[in-house]
Formats: C-alpha cells, sequence, structure tokens
C-alpha cells in the first residue's frame, strides 16, 4: 500500500484538485485506491457527492472506536473508495494530543487496510499541525502543489525547516507547479528559474484552468465531464510522474 | 460488511424495460448508456480453476482485463488489465492474481472454454446529492463456443451491486426486486454457458471414480473400467500432440498403465490369448511416450533443481535447460509422428472395437460372470497379503530390487482399489487408499530419485560431447549428489513408514473391508 498526501501549508493552491483527480486515475488503473479527506472543508467529500459525515467524528476514530474500515464509502467509480471529512476533523489535532504516539495514529489507523487498498490519498488540511505532522510521518510520497510565486517557494522552505527540524526524513518529496498561468510574468520567471535549484520539482504542471473549476459544478473528477481537456491530460501527466519517482525512490 | 452482490433472473412476466419502469417509481435513478461486453471464460483441461473456488474470464469493457471471481460470492476477487491471451502462469504479469493462479494451477495452461456476449443497461440509483449509492445491471447475454459454432440466448439477468459504505440503501432495493418476484439465480451465466455448449464444470477430471454395480458380471465390469480409461487416453490426445501443456501426455499414459493394470489385476474375466494383442499394443504405447514424458519431468523439475544449488551456480544449469528443451523438441516431434502412425490408431481403434463387442452369453474365463464385488474383495486382499509378505522381508541391508518389486505391487494394489472403491464404504477406502499413497510415494521416491541421478549423469554425458560448458557438467554432478542424498533419507524413512501401514490397525481395517487372513 502506497499512502501519498498531497498537502501545502497555504490553502487554494490546487490541493484538493490534485488529491481527487490522481486518485481517480489511480482507480481507472485497476489500483484498488482510498482517498481519505481529511480537511474539515470537506472540499473533496462534496466533490464525490458523499455526505460530510462520520460516525462518532474524529473522537471515536482516533480512540479506535469506530475503524476505518466501517466509515469507507464507495466512491461512483470502480476501485475508488473514499473516507469522507467530518466537521470535527477540526478538532482533530487535540484529539490526537490525547494518545502515546500523538504523531503516529494516522499511520496506526491506516495499517488495517494495507490489504484492501494499492495506494491511499491524503488530502490534508493546510497550516502546519500534530494532524500534518501524522502525514508526514504515515506517507511515502508527499506532493505539495506550488504556485509559481516568490510567496509559495518561501512556505515550501518553511516545510523544509520543519521536517528537518522534525528529524522527518525517508519522505518522498514531490513539489510541481499548480494553477499556472503563462500569461503571468511572475509564474514564467519562477518556473525558469525553480528547476535547476531544485531537483525533486516534478516535470508535470497543472494549469490555471476553468475545468479545474467546474469540478464544483459536475462534482467529479476532471475526466469524468472533460476527459479530453488540457487539465486531464496535465493530470494524466503528473500521475505518471509521481509512480515513476515511487518506482525509484 | 458490504453485503454481496446479487445476481437474479428475470421472471417471464417482466421485461428489463418494464423493471425500470418499476424502480423509478420509487427512486432517483440515472441510466448509463447501454454498453456492450465480451467475456472469456477460461480454465485449465481438467478445471482446476473452477476446483479453486473461481471463475476465470477475460473481459473487453472496452480495455481488457483478466479477473479471477469467487465462485460463491460473485465478486471480481483480482483483477489485471492484460493484453495477452492467457496460458501459463508464469506468462502473466507478476502480482496477486498471478500468484493465485499459479498456486491453482500447477504446470497446467489455461484453456478458453466458452464465451459470452453481454448488453449491460446500468441504472444507477441516486440519493439527494445525486450519488450513486446502490448499482442495478440489466444485462442480456448470449453463449457461444470458441469456434462460433454453438451459440445460444441465456436467461436476462439484473445484478444487484452494492456500494460500500450504503447497505441501508442496497437492502431496500433488494426488497424492492423481490417484491418484483425476482428470483435470485443460483448458477452463474458461465454454468448456463457451458451447459449451453455441452459441457459441465469437473466434466474432465483424471481421478478415478467409477459408480459400479457390486453385483454386475465382472467382465462387464473390467469392460466399463476400461472402456473409461480409454474414454481419458483419447480425449488426451489433442492436447498431447499440440503439446499444450505437459499433463495431457501424462494422463494419456496415465491412463494406458492403469489400463494394463486393470488387465492384468481383475484376473481370469476374459481369455488370455483375446487380450493379448492389446496388451502389446498398450505396452507399445507406454514405451513411444516415454521419451518425451521424461523430458517433461525434467523440465517440471528444473526451478526446483537450479533453486537447490548454491546461489552463484544456479546460471550455470542454463545449458541444461537448453538442452532439455531442445530434445523435448524433438521428442515430441517423434512422439506426435507415433500418435499419428497408422498403428497407433489401429491399437485405439481395434481396442474400442472389442471392449464395444458383446459379452458371450457362457464365457470360458472363469471369473467372467462372478459378481464384481466378490472379485474385487478377493483381488485386493491377496494383492495386499503379498504386499504384507513381501514388505515385511525388507531389512535395512535388503538390496534395492526388493523395493522396487514392492513399490509395483503396491501400485497394482492401490489401483485396484481406486477401481472398485465405490463397492466400498467411502471415508474407509479413502483412508485405506491415504494411508497405501504414503508408503508409495516413499517407494516412489527411492527409485525414481535413483533413475533421475542416474539419467541426469547420463544426460550430462551427452551433453559434454554436445560441447557443453564444463560449469554446466559441473552443476549436474552437485544435483546428482543431492537425488542421490534423498534417495538414501527415503530410504531410511522406509523402516518407519513401513511399520506404519503395516500395522494392525490397518491389517483389521484392511481386513474388514476386503476379507481375507
Amino acid at each position: 500500500m502506497h499512502i501519498i498526501g498531497v498537502y501545502n501549508i497555504k490553502g487554494g493552491v490546487g490541493k484538493t484538485a490534485t488529491a481527487v483527480n490522481l486518485a481517480f486515475l489511480a482507480a481507472r488503473q485497476g489500483y484498488r485506491t482510498l482517498i481519505w479527506d481529511l480537511d474539515p472543508q470537506a472540499a473533496a467529500t462534496f466533490y464525490f457527492r458523499i455526505k460530510p459525515k462520520v460516525k462518532g467524528g474524529s473522537r471515536k476514530l482516533i480512540a479506535g472506536q469506530v475503524e476505518l474500515d466501517e466509515v469507507v464509502k464507495a466512491t461512483d467509480f470502480e476501485n475508488l473508495d473514499m473516507l469522507p471529512a467530518d466537521f470535527s476533523y477540526r478538532n482533530m489535532d487535540l484529539r490526537l494530543e490525547d494518545t502515546k504516539k500523538p504523531t503516529k495514529q494516522l499511520l496506526k489507523l491506516l495499517r488495517p487496510l494495507s490489504k484492501a487498498y494499492d495506494y491511499v490519498f491524503l488530502d490534508c488540511p493546510p497550516s502546519i499541525s500534530l494532524v500534518s505532522e501524522n502525514i508526514f510521518r504515515a506517507a511515502e510520497g508527499l506532493l505539495l502543489p506550488l504556485i509559481p510565486t516568490t510567496l509559495s517557494l518561501r512556505t515550501y522552505q518553511q516545510l523544509l525547516d520543519f521536517l528537518e527540524g522534525h528529524r522527518i526524513t525517508g519522505l518522498e518529496l514531490m513539489p510541481f507547479f499548480s494553477m499556472v498561468d503563462r500569461r503571468k510574468k511572475m509564474h514564467l520567471d519562477v518556473m525558469r528559474d525553480l528547476p535547476d535549484q531544485r531537483g525533486e520539482l516534478l516535470r508535470a504542471q497543472i494549469p490555471y484552468a476553468s475545468d479545474v473549476e467546474k469540478m464544483g459544478i459536475h462534482r467529479m473528477p476532471v475526466e469524468g465531464f472533460a476527459p479530453n481537456s488540457f487539465a486531464a491530460s496535465a493530470y494524466q501527466a503528473l500521475w505518471m510522474d509521481v509512480q515513476e519517482r515511487l518506482r525509484n525512490a | 460488511m458490504t453485503p454481496q452482490a446479487i445476481s437474479y433472473l428475470l421472471p417471464d412476466a417482466l421485461d428489463l424495460e418494464s423493471l425500470k419502469a418499476h424502480l423509478s417509481e420509487n427512486n432517483a435513478l440515472q441510466e448509463d448508456p447501454a454498453v456492450e461486453a465480451a467475456q472469456i471464460f477460461y480454465d485449465s483441461f481438467d478445471w482446476r480453476v473452477w476446483q479453486a473456488g473461481g471463475e476465470l474470464v477475460v473481459e473487453e469493457n472496452p480495455q481488457k482485463r483478466l479477473c479471477w471471481i469467487n465462485r460463491k460470492t460473485s465478486e471480481h476477487e483480482l483483477c489485471q488489465e492484460t493484453d495477452e491471451v492467457p496460458g501459463f502462469p508464469a506468462s502473466l504479469p507478476e502480482g496477486e492474481l498471478q500468484n493465485r493462479l499459479a498456486e491453482a494451477l500447477e504446470m497446467r495452461v489455461l484453456l478458453p472454454q466458452v464465451k459470452i456476449r453481454q448488453k449491460q443497461r446500468t441504472l444507477r440509483i441516486l440519493d439527494d446529492e445525486e450519488k450513486t449509492v446502490v448499482r442495478i445491471v440489466l444485462t442480456e447475454n448470449r453463449y457461444a463456443s470458441l469456434d462460433g459454432k454453438q451459440t445460444g440466448e441465456l436467461d436476462g439477468r439484473v445484478l444487484l451491486k452494492p456500494l460500500k459504505g450504503y447497505n441501508g440503501d442496497f437492502e431496500r432495493l433488494r426488497t424492492q426486486l423481490e417484491t418484483m418476484k425476482l428470483i435470485a439465480a443460483e448458477q452463474s451465466l458461465y454454468e448456463y454457458a457451458l451447459i449451453g455448449i455441452g459441457r459441465k464444470p469437473g466434466d474432465y477430471s483424471s481421478k478415478l471414480n467409477y459408480r459400479l454395480d457390486p453385483d454386475a458380471r465382472s467382465d462387464a465390469t473390467a469392460k466399463k473400467i476400461m472402456l473409461s480409461l480409454l474414454d481419458t487416453l483419447e480425449i488426451n490426445i489433442p492436447g498431447t500432440k499440440a503439446n499444450l501443456d505437459s499433463e495431457f501426455l501424462h494422463d494419456l499414459r496415465v491412463s494406458t498403465r492403469r489400463t494394463r493394470s486393470a488387465m492384468s489385476q481383475i484376473k481370469a474375466v476374459f481369455e488370455p490369448e483375446e487380450l493379448e494383442p492389446f496388451k502389446q499394443g498398450l505396452a507399445w504405447i507406454g514405451q513411444v511416450t516415454g521419451p518425451t514424458r521424461d523430458m517433461d519431468v525434467y523440465l517440471l523439475e528444473f526451478d526446483d533443481y537450479q533453486a537447490s544449488l548454491p546461489e552463484t551456480m544456479r546460471g550455470d544449469l542454463e545449458p541444461f535447460r537448453t538442452f532439455l528443451v531442445e530434445h523435448h523438441k524433438q521428442a515430441q516431434k517423434d512422439l506426435v509422428k507415433k500418435l499419428n502412425s497408422p498403428h497407433f490408431r489401429k491399437v485405439v481403434k481395434s481396442w474400442r472395437a472389442w471392449l464395444n463387442e458383446p459379452l458371450p452369453r457362457k464365457p470360458k474365463a472363469p471369473n467372467a460372470t462372478r459378481p464384481i464385488a466378490s472379485l474385487a474383495d478377493q483381488r485386493i486382499h491377496k494383492l495386499y497379503d503379498k504386499v504384507l509378505k513381501d514388505g515385511g522381508k525388507i531389512k535395512a541391508d535388503s538390496k534395492p530390487e526388493l523395493l522396487h518389486d514392492l513399490r509395483k505391487d503396491c501400485k497394482k494394489l492401490r489401483y485396484l482399489m481406486e477401481f472398485f472403491q465405490s463397492l466400498y464404504p467411502k471415508p474407509q477406502v479413502r483412508a485405506l487408499i491415504k494411508e497405501l499413497k504414503i508408503i508409495l510415494d516413499n517407494l516412489g521416491a527411492f527409485q525414481d530419485l535413483q533413475v533421475q541421478a542416474e539419467s541426469l549423469e547420463a544426460l550430462g554425458q551427452q551433453m559434454m560431447e554436445e560441447g557443453a560448458p564444463a560449469s554446466a557438467l559441473m552443476a549436474m554432478g552437485i544435483l546428482v549428489g543431492q537425488l542421490l542424498e534423498r534417495q538414501v533419507q527415503a530410504r531410511e524413512e522406509f523402516a518407519g513408514l513401513y511399520a506404519a501401514f503395516s500395522s494392525e490397525e490397518n491389517r483389521l481395517a484392511f481386513k474388514k473391508l476386503f476379507g481375507g487372513a
């Protein structure tokens, strides 16, 4: 079972769209795939038309009183299941603090599913918190959507500092450009310079595209309503990059 | 737990259209565009996938995938995208499905059995978020044999498919369907399609399983057994000629051997001179099929041979594989010639003609009209007594020949017990066959390891003459050593196993079933 986190300290960078579309592509390849919406805003859950409600909420989940498998919902797509978000996830940090090993709880919860799924995507809430630290420790790879701006690069550096400070190693970092707008000079400048400095950057880029925004109207992955769009092929390219990187990691 | 999908038969009074109309009265539903799906089902010649509780299918919908369906739950348990035509498990991509198949099939190859063409219409039942909570797949189905000569229609089906996390909705729809008088189908479409082309899962097995009448004449029973063995022999000829896998030839040879054993062990039911030409004919078949089988055996053993060598030497054995493959090719060519020869056809044809001849009203052979149950008792207990007498003489320093002879008698005994097992209470006769198998395995290992070691030496010699590198011969030398070591081990184990086989308990059990002293 490969666990892939999709994360950024900053919100609004295309994180959820990435998790949703890549999970869809993995499932379509025949991999048994689970997407866990850990963000109490429940955007990924909304995209799959699932009700953002988990029986017992984060309290029972973290306390181990409810097994993950009991609250999993099938999406409308074959091989793709979802652990929906719940409003109580906003208090997940507090629940995690109450446990013995507060930074390893998510991994512990996911372990029993290791036979049932080939890929697990974690759609993480923005900000650095106990939840995100759990994700860093559970995941094999971390996808980091970066808008090509200087501010975005600063938050990426913050993350690197955090990981180093907390001695989190062995996590395959996979930053990539997201919401790329080729009409903006700043985007082009950053995209020209950064790849030389950051070897870990993935090649694929996700454009700023109305089809991605339309996911909220259609409530499904881009492939579901615009399979031939530019955005759809961008996610395909990204998924290929991710698989290749994890294979070589 | 997610419930299992349910496949319903559509009652005659209802068609798919009116079913849809009924459902839309109580549910928000959406219909996906209809799709045509083609399925080809695969299994080995002796139905190993089926016996392992599965159905194996290549679905084209539109991309091809190979799936293992659990027969009990109808669930697609393991699926893999593939463009390859399924054959030996080793040629499939690595993964769980390959492992599952390798375990079920061993050395057997997958063969296409039947095709089903399906028109699928999927109705999705939606909740208030327009999320699918249950799928109902309506299918119209047609089957076809592989050559397309037999085709026909199968009943329409309604498949109720649960979605994880929506059990309540599943139960609601289940109730709705059952109120409409839909009845859950007990057999899968695959089974119906097989019936359509005149087949049945498990209709071939190399295992003996005759239902005999204890009061029937012995000569009639012997003919019945030998006819069935001839059926097995003949049905394996095409697969043997095409060399689809090694087991066609193996089963052909086993049925030949069993027939010869039946001829000699179901004693005095026919005139000896009548049987003589067929005895010779079958002995000839055993002989001409031998060389290919020998090569098969080494090829089947090759991976184990290789794995038993130190890692650094494993590569050195490759020339041996090449040698085997080459010589197998030649042996197979010769074999096909023999199987296509007029002589082979004559042996088989005249044997069948003789078996089909009516029985003489007043036969001369003393046991001909004796009820088979009494002859079976007598033959089995006599042979058992002989096994005990000869086995009891074997000491730690006895010559190997004594063990070889004992093996032959044990094998004859086993065949007799297997031919006649339906005349005895099943659990008891099965238990004794099992006991016999243990000692036979030991005797078999003792002899076969010796034979293998000797042949490996001879083959090594031949390879050297054909210019194989010295490293290959070194590796084979180590193998020979290992085989002989294992043979010594088998010899050491014999005394203990034989003591268990000839225990008082087993003697009593044999006596109780088959009579005798």
